[in-house]
């Protein structure tokens, strides 16, 4: 495995994230957008049409879920975005849309903060031709006060 | 790639009930799944109605059962999982069997799962894996989608009909064994003979309208299978019953030279069980295949002259192919193609 470009968030105690239209509540979506526009935007050259999206978070979208779990306790009003977004899969595709990424789109959720499942569902889909690079994206939310989120994100291709 | 994938087991709780034979038999009578949900409170819902199991189950215990049904007695070793998480509720989906390699790809999550197991297996990197995969209908999936108004106002699923309204929600907990054909301890119940995963590139939630991204990863099947789509017996489709997706589907069966392979939506009966339903849709796809009737599509009204599909209606069709298809596809413009052969 071969890598090609990488970048992190935040990259500073001042790091900013920009919001991202079409996502509302949460900063998993965000931050996943921005650390591949980092990532790519530093890439050359910029990744071909064959490059997987590979989603992985041990949190998942917390606040997002935190969002819909307090609209259905409190019998309130869930609006149609918390849909659109409840799922990786979402981001990843607005991601794969943008930067024209036609490999498969991947979410993973390891049990701890760890990349090693990305890389190893990268090497499969290399080995049976299903992409040629991947985009390998890690949001971690913050799950307590005082905590910080934090993102990466690191494209690759095999090594062969 | 030189090694075969077998299934050599397989066990799954559905709106049907506990085991295949209750999953086969409730898709075979052509009669949905789909009643009022009495598990939770769906009072301030459009739509009051799913394919559950009675009472409240846990998603622990039930993949604790299937997982042990499929195993049966063999170590539970190379899990791959497929499974919602719900972390407000405390239910981190990576935690719930840590060693397992966990998939949360929304509605292709299993079918990556079988995908990476069968290829980790085919080159040589293991000789037996588990794959396991659940969802349980519950409050917070349920007012999401219900708000996102994906879920069917007339209370049923009608995959490529004219008049389909949206999707409806099911559980599904299911679990499978795959061993390397030149190392299976069990006789095979079918071959994963092809895999194939190809993205969309096209937007959040709505899938590619040409189907082309979805026709990728069946062609990419194809030719791992090493067969012509002439040679497919059967398509058990994605076939969510939603507007765009089943054109979308229609339109990647004709661009594959698949259109004319007969098709059903089995989600029409057991319904939509997100993460999981792949899993539910291979299961009942090998035993459609071994049973030699292929299972009707629910809930047809009317044929769409965009959704041109060789669909399955009224009744099952007897028939024995040497191979299937299942597809899935999901939020994000992801897209699965699993090929089955015939023991």
């Amino acid at each position: 495995m071969i890598t090609l470009a990488e970048s992190h968030w935040p990259l500073s105690d001042v790091d900013t994230v920009p919001a991202l239209a079409g996502f509302v509540e949460s900063s998993f979506s965000p931050l996943a957008a921005e650390v591949a526009r980092r990532c790519l935007g530093s890439a050359t050259p910029k990744p071909g049409p064959a490059t997987a999206v590979i989603i992985v978070s041990s949190t998942g979208d917390l606040a997002t879920a935190r969002a819909t779990a307090r609209a259905v306790d409190t019998r309130g009003r869930l609006g149609p975005l918390l849909f659109f977004q409840a799922v990786p899969n979402a981001v990843a595709g607005y991601i794969a849309a943008k930067w024209n990424l036609q490999g498969p789109v991947v979410c993973l959720s390891p049990a701890e903060p760890d990349l090693a499942d990305g890389f190893a569902v990268a090497d499969l889909l290399f080995r049976d031709g299903d992409a040629n690079q991947a985009l390998i994206i890690s949001v971690e939310q913050a799950q307590a006060e005082g905590e910080r989120d934090t993102a990466r994100a690191v494209l690759v291709k095999g090594a062969v | 790639m030189a090694e075969s994938v077998a299934i050599t087991s397989m066990a799954v709780a559905s709106a049907y009930g506990h085991g295949c034979d209750a999953l086969l038999h409730g898709v075979l009578s052509g009669k949905p799944a789909f009643a009022p949900v009495t598990r939770f409170d769906v009072s301030a819902r459009r739509v009051g109605v799913a394919a559950a199991l009675a009472g409240a189950p846990s998603l622990r215990t039930l993949l604790e059962e299937v997982i042990g049904q499929a195993c049966n007695g063999e170590p539970v070793d190379n899990l791959h999982l497929a499974i919602h998480g719900e972390p407000a509720r405390g239910h981190f989906a990576g935690r719930l069997f840590p060693l397992a390699r966990t998939y949360t790809s929304a509605c292709v999550a299993a079918s990556q799962a079988v995908a990476d197991a069968a290829s980790s297996i085919a080159h040589g990197f293991a000789t037996r894996a588990v794959v396991a995969a659940g969802y349980l209908v519950e409050p917070d999936q349920f007012a999401l989608f219900d708000a996102g108004r994906a879920l069917a106002a007339d209370e049923a699923v009608r995959p490529f009909s004219l008049g389909r309204k949206g999707i409806l929600l099911g559980d599904g907990v299911a679990a499978i064994v795959l061993e390397a054909g030149s190392a299976a301890t069990r006789k095979p119940l079918g071959w994963v003979r092809g895999w194939g995963r190809a993205g969309d590139a096209y937007h959040v939630v709505q899938p590619r309208p040409d189907g082309s991204g979805l026709a990728r990863a069946v062609e990419s099947a194809l030719r791992k299978a090493a067969i012509t789509p002439l040679e497919l017996g059967y398509v058990n489709a994605h076939g969510s019953g939603s507007a765009q997706s089943d054109v979308a589907e229609a339109n990647a069966l004709r661009l594959a030279g698949a259109a004319d392979v007969p098709v059903s939506s089995t989600k029409s009966l057991h319904g939509q069980s997100l993460e999981a339903s792949p899993l539910v849709e291979l299961i009942t796809t090998v035993l459609a295949m071994r049973e030699g009737q292929l299972p009707a599509t629910a809930g047809f009204l009317q044929a769409d002259p965009e959704c041109p599909v060789n669909l399955i209606v009224d009744e099952p069709l007897a028939a024995k192919p040497r191979y299937a298809l299942s597809l899935n596809s999901a939020f994000g413009g992801a897209n699965t193609a699993l090929i089955v052969g015939a023991p």
